[in-house]
């Protein structure tokens, strides 16, 4: 069980602040502040999420460039504490709509009454916003979400893509919308962050899909949903080992390598015809999480070039080509590579015509960045970068730069080919007819070629 | 209407009170909602809002749950600095526990319970009665968790009304949340109490493992965590409750699957089948593999119980090793944690992948990163014999690149690869000279030059080399400075020819004469000597073949792993720690009004039973001050760790200095002085390391005979042989001139250890305001260390005894010692948690058994002979760390003495 509660800005404020045991003493925010701040502790500069200072042990979790943070004195399990922390994250966004150092200052009495619902002297009771609905009276004031940037996987449908109604994310679970009545509707949203690293002559040395189908409902009366995800879909737990790779299922197969579900996921029909029924609780929600190490084909190859040129030059020549339908497009890429210590100049040659594109050579840490709007399915972009350097590289160069990652966003488009085949709400009477919104959406995790 | 609750942050002005006084005494409602809100905005950005109690608690009659919670929240920060005007609100809060509405209710409850004034205590017992059987579930369940509550301010009301009963009653709840609430309450009230309270029968198991299916995720996990303490009967039982656990493995709460992994785990030791168990590795290692896909935070805590979980069963990961790799965007915190493990999975199959990952981590941007890739193939190379060659040309290639940290780095693992297998690769030596000159890093340096040393008959220029270091021998770091007078001495050995031998002058004379380092003077010394008298037999000193290093990849030693794997899914697994060394129990905090909290009051300290024998037990504990009438008062010691001393402080202040050896239970022998007054300017301190319910504590008194007030006092502790470090800050009020205080720090263990020979110093530095930094020596008694559970059955004894090689037995005789009782020598050594368990006799004397344990599981067997009433005494032990006994035989002494 946990002793306190709190919530700090950037700068070290307190948000939010609740002791629920009283065995810690009050200035453990300030204690935890500046040991984060200021950690440097085997050799690590970054500081763990669990650490323990003068008998008091800290949580801490960075959500939307907040710090929730938990301090206990007993033995307590980390990951409860951890999961719980972004709970509390994730219950108090459905009930603001967003989440936000101004937003938390605004609603800091519903932040407390819910807190208290949530955690009874240190014991979590529950994080369901469903369940907190009938115990939890005061009304959210909603913040502007204009000019916030934005956060959690939701926000990435706000890029880019016109189909998208972008208002429904920030918007409050409780909270009625101008009118005085709620749209009808519900997101099942698709995510699927992949991690692909290539060797250096291109091979897929390992790849992987960690996919989560989010769902987020503004249905009133929770009626029952059923889900129908793909009827090839199997699940291979732990059977195959990762040296046969690809060998075993059938083309075009999804096999998951383990999976687990919401508490709200009836699975009786699952096996079945692989189709999932839920009451959709309140508030968002993973419906169900997947991990994949199937091969599947990358959105992206990267091809890198190094050419010396004389003792203190050389050129990188940098190719991306987008390897997915041209109806697709990819957004916000960015591709970066560090490069030498001793590069003191770098000059860019993008493609005659490119438009969108910027670069950028960072001196700090000597990274090369090239910045793209947006890359239509089959088409390919070039960079060409002439480093000098301050001494000779002794043909070391590969060594010393690399490797190329990238990160993107790309909208409708899921390399697992996991579908949704539809979407069925029981129907309460003829005329109702929510909206349903089904998306996909890939994005980078750690997505690397080496040189 | 209004806008935002930030409004109400934002009025400042001079009479803001008296306008709040008004506002909440309005004859609007809303009016009064807003103002109460206004109150705790203020609360919560630390203003003093407390002279509004009364007018606050006004308006806490209302229907109005918004309103009402807000007061509540009022109530529980004010009350106890307003106890007298918090029986008012008792009224209200009894009624609400009757209202109709079943929130209402729970909520009385709930906050009666987080309010610590014995007055409003005392009414919650009803209330309490009543809600623990009412109708509505959500109410139960509350009134499960304010037992707990109850059982923190006063254990023994809890008792004497039955409420542990009642507790157990909610186990068979048809509500699961009640359920899980009645676990988590019994288990943490178990865990406080020496008395087996909530013991899991296979009756309860069965109810508990129904419970868990229709449970919340964190119900789940409060069963699964006290599910974990059941021992099953049989390998059958044990299957069984596995089967009822596996499906939790698919919850997407990663609590609840680590709560189910660890109870699978327990569960697997019991089973035989090696098919079973191979059936539940196959079906752990996907979920565990799952866990990586969450949020970094929890996979930093999955990779450091998967590190526990892989040194014991290896097989489950085998074949995973993979998903460790890192990505590119991990923060370094789990980066770090997946090279350890890494490296555990490393294995002959799969270390040509592992290598080409190690080799690209070594030419990555973060040095910290990088260095530990670079160990990282020195351990490989150490663990896997027949990969050995092939780390090693990694290992060449990454130094060819010439990155500076890259090449020491990679210096100091070849040095151990080369003490691994020795003779085998020393070929590559004239490839690390080359960056002889580039190294400026101590540890790189002294691995360097120890290689030229050792191989300095195969190095042609071996003496050209030592010599170009000799020349900044008087600058280099100590490290540098002891391998550089090895390596000559060895150099001077294996060439006996002029060069060295001038050598060796320069480094013996530099090495004595011109150092003030005791290590390097006294290792110059032996070799002087040794070089002096016999060099033949400096040869075999020196030049003895050493013991051949392993592979540390499984670092933990099997008793500490098995305890750890109990602990997996806690901060245990997480730290690799045992809970005992950074558990502190200080719960006591927050309670300033210790009068209040009659006797009973269960806070922690109160002298158990064992304790009260303990002659030599020092300052008082809050339960024996507490029952004394406030005129017993000046107390000469804290009553509690973290108490408010400011007003002792106060009251004391024309008392002039605290008598130590006031009469009466409330005082011990007085505490040896560490720091004189002379010596600290006026400041005295002493001080002295006690036990109390099984923690340690540094007992200390400040008296203060300067002429200024001390204030912001802080302490730490050095080094030392057990790691004892400050459990939390020194509390410690303002001293006036002429006054005292005392207080009981909690300590912890194995914090920062000394390495080394075992040593009783204990070294402390306490700093304040005023004055400067005061460093003074203590010596800890062994005897501190005993732990409660160290009572060892007969039999255990024998064949612990048995099972121990006769090297581990040291004995010494005490010839001034005279044992003139065997109860009173038993009776104070039980005190001191040293448990008898047999006695004999032998001729005219007696022979007594006794056992005792230190941290981290550590028996001593006691044999202790004497002769009644006759001087001389002879204690025998054993121990499975022999180098531990002088300490324990400084502490008998002690004890035996006194």
């Amino acid at each position: 069980m946990i002793s306190q509660f709190f919530v700090l800005s950037q700068r070290g404020d307190n948000i939010v602040f609740r002791d629920y045991r009283g065995d810690v003493q009050k200035g453990s925010a300030e204690i935890f502040f500046r040991k984060v701040k200021f950690w440097k502790e085997d050799d690590e500069e970054e500081a763990p999420p669990v650490f323990n200072v003068d008998g008091v042990n800290y949580f801490h979790v960075k959500v939307v460039g907040l710090l929730f943070v938990a301090t206990t004195r007993t033995n307590t399990s980390p990951s409860l504490v951890l999961e719980l922390l972004q709970r509390v994250a994730r219950v108090i966004k459905d009930y603001l709509g967003v989440l936000n150092e101004d937003s938390l200052r605004k609603n800091f009495v519903l932040v407390y009454e819910l807190l208290d619902e949530v955690i009874d002297f240190g014991f979590v009771q529950t994080t369901s916003t469903e369940v907190l609905k009938s115990y939890v009276f005061n009304e959210p004031i909603v913040v502007d979400a204009g000019r916030l940037p934005p956060l959690g996987p939701a926000s990435l449908f706000m890029q880019g893509t016109k189909r998208m109604p972008g208002t429904a994310i920030t918007k409050s679970v409780v909270a009625n919308e101008p009118g005085g009545r709620k749209r009808e509707e519900i997101f099942v949203d698709i995510i699927e962050k992949i991690s692909v690293t290539f060797s250096s002559s291109g091979y897929i040395l390992t790849s992987e899909i960690d996919g989560t189908i989010q769902m987020k409902s503004y249905l009133t009366g929770n009626p029952e949903i059923r889900l129908a995800l793909n009827d090839d879909l199997s699940i291979e737990r732990g059977g195959r080992s990762i040296y046969e790779y690809g060998g075993s299922s059938g083309a075009g197969a999804v096999i998951l390598d383990d999976c687990n579900f919401h508490e709200s996921v009836h699975l009786e029909s699952f096996d079945v015809d692989r189709t999932l029924s839920l009451v959709p609780p309140d508030g968002e929600f993973p419906v169900m999480n997947y991990r994949i190490t199937q091969e599947f084909k990358p959105p992206f190859r990267i091809n890198t070039l190094i050419e010396e040129a004389g003792q203190l030059k050389a050129e990188v020549i940098l190719k991306i080509r987008a390897e997915f339908l041209s109806s697709i497009t990819a957004n916000t890429i960015v591709v970066q590579m560090p490069l030498p210590k001793y590069t003191t100049r770098v000059s860019f040659e993008l493609e005659p015509g490119a438009t969108g594109q910027t670069t950028d050579f960072k001196e700090s840490n000597r990274r090369l960045e090239w910045n793209l709007k947006k890359i239509v399915g089959g088409s390919e972009h070039t960079l060409r970068a002439k480093l000098t350097f301050s001494q000779e590289s002794h043909g070391n160069i590969t060594k010393e730069a690399g490797p190329v990652s990238m990160t993107f966003t790309i909208p409708m488009y899921n390399p697992s080919r996991l579908q949704v085949k539809y979407l069925q709400i029981a129907k309460k009477s003829k005329t109702y007819n929510p909206y349903r919104w089904v998306r996909y959406v890939t994005q980078a995790n750690s997505y690397v070629a080496r040189i | 209407m209004s806008g935002h609750d930030s409004k109400y942050f934002s009025t400042t002005k001079k009479g803001e009170i008296p306008e709040l006084k008004e506002e909440l005494n309005s004859q609007y409602k809303d009016k009064r909602k807003d103002a109460v809100k206004k109150v705790i905005a203020a609360m919560t950005v630390g203003k003093d809002v407390s002279s509004l109690f009364t007018d606050v608690v006004n308006c806490m009659q209302t229907e109005n749950l918004e309103l009402k919670k807000l007061v509540y929240l009022y109530l529980i920060n004010y009350a106890k600095s307003q106890p007298d005007l918090a029986i008012l609100a008792v009224n209200t809060f009894v009624k609400d526990s009757q209202d109709p509405n079943p929130l209402i209710r729970a909520l009385a409850v709930r906050t009666m319970g987080c309010i610590r004034v014995d007055k409003i205590t005392e009414y919650l017992c009803d209330p309490l009665q009543r809600c623990l059987k009412d109708d509505d579930p959500y109410v139960r369940k509350t009134a499960a968790i304010c037992v707990a509550k109850l059982y923190d301010i006063n254990a023994e009301l809890v008792e004497d009304r039955g409420f542990l009963e009642a507790l157990r009653d909610l186990i068979s709840d048809n509500n699961p949340m009640v359920v899980a609430n009645a676990v988590a309450a019994l288990a943490e009230i178990q865990e406080n109490s020496s008395r087996p309270i909530f013991e899991i029968t296979s009756h309860t198991l069965s109810k508990l493992l129904t419970a868990l299916n229709e449970c919340t995720e964190w119900g789940q996990v409060f069963i699964l965590d006290a599910l974990s303490k059941y021992k099953a009967a049989d390998a059958r039982e044990a299957e069984n409750i596995v089967e009822r656990v596996t499906p939790r493995l698919q919850h997407a709460n990663c609590a609840v699957v680590l709560s189910a992994v660890k109870m699978i785990l327990q569960q697997m030791e019991l089973i035989s089948s090696t098919d079973v168990v191979r059936n539940l590795c196959k079906k752990m290692a996907p979920p565990l593999v799952t866990l990586l896909s969450a949020e970094p935070e929890i996979q930093y805590v999955a990779l450091r119980n998967i590190n526990l979980i892989v040194q014991k069963r290896p097989t489950i990961l085998a074949h995973e090793i993979k998903v460790f790799f890192c990505k590119y965007n991990d923060p370094i915190y789990v980066k770090m944690e997946k090279l350890e493990i890494m490296i555990k999975l490393a294995s002959d199959r799969n270390i040509d992948q592992v290598l080409l990952e190690f080799k690209e981590y070594a030419t990555e941007v973060d040095v910290d990163f990088v260095r530990k890739a670079v160990r990282a193939i020195g351990r490989c190379a150490i663990k896997l014999e027949r990969a050995a060659e092939r780390c090693i040309s990694v290992l060449l290639e990454l130094i060819k690149i010439k990155v500076n940290y890259v090449v020491q780095e990679a210096i100091i693992v070849i040095k151990d690869i080369f003490r691994r297998y020795p003779n085998t690769y020393e070929s590559i030596i004239a490839t690390l000279c080359e960056s002889l000159d580039t190294l400026d890093e101590p540890e790189a340096k002294a691995s360097m030059i120890w290689i030229i040393g050792e191989y300095a008959e195969r190095i042609d220029n071996a003496d050209e080399l030592l010599e170009s270091f000799l020349e900044s021998f008087p600058e280099e770091p100590a490290q540098v400075q002891l391998q550089l007078l090895t390596a000559t001495v060895k150099l001077f050995l294996k060439k006996p020819t002029e060069g060295p031998q001038q050598m060796i002058q320069v480094v013996l004379n530099n090495a004595t004469v011109e150092t003030d380092n005791p290590d390097l003077r006294d290792r110059a010394y032996i070799y002087w000597r040794l070089l002096s008298t016999d060099p033949e037999a400096a040869k075999d000193v020196v030049l003895a073949e050493k013991p051949v290093i392993s592979d540390d990849s499984n670092q933990l030693d099997a008793s500490l792993l098995d305890e750890l794997l109990g602990n997996i899914a806690t901060l245990s697994s997480v730290y690799h720690k045992p809970p005992e060394a950074f558990v502190t129990r200080v719960k006591t905090a927050q309670r300033t009004e210790e009068e209040d909290y009659v006797d009973g009051s269960e806070s922690g300290y109160s002298e158990s039973p064992a304790h009260a024998l303990d002659s030599s037990a020092s300052p008082p504990v809050a339960a024996s001050s507490a029952r004394q009438p406030a005129a017993a008062a000046p107390a000469p010691a804290a009553p509690a760790p973290v108490p408010d001393l400011l007003d002792l402080g106060l009251d004391n202040s024309n008392s002039a200095i605290v008598s130590v050896d006031e009469p009466g239970p409330a005082s011990g022998p007085p505490l040896p002085v560490l720091l004189p007054a002379a010596t600290g300017q006026g400041l005295q301190i002493s001080a002295q390391l006690v036990r109390r319910d099984g923690q340690i504590f540094y007992s200390m008194l400040f008296e203060n005979n300067t002429q200024i007030p001390l204030d912001g006092f802080m302490i730490q502790f050095n080094k030392n042989t057990f790691g004892l470090a400050a459990g939390g800050p020194l509390q410690l009020p303002q001293l006036l001139p002429g006054t005292s205080a005392s207080t009981l720090l909690p300590m912890v263990l194995f914090q920062n250890v000394l390495p080394g020979a075992p040593s009783s110093l204990l070294q402390v530095a306490v700093k304040n305001n005023q004055q400067p930094v005061w460093y003074f020596n203590d010596r800890f008694s062994l005897p501190v260390f005993f732990t409660e559970d160290g009572r060892m059955e007969r039999g255990t004894f024998l064949e612990t005894w048995k099972s121990l090689p006769d090297s581990n037995e040291v004995s010494r005789d005490f010839p001034a010692i005279v044992m003139n009782s065997i109860e009173s020598t038993l009776d104070r050594l039980a005190a001191s948690n040293m448990f008898f368990i047999a006695k004999r006799k032998h001729a005219n004397q007696d022979v007594l058994y006794l056992s005792a344990k230190i941290p981290r599981g550590i028996p001593f067997l006691i044999e202790i002979t004497a002769a009644i009433g006759i001087p001389g005494l002879k204690c025998a032990i054993k121990t499975p760390s022999p180098e531990i006994a002088p300490l324990f035989f400084e502490g008998i002494e002690s004890l035996l003495n006194s």
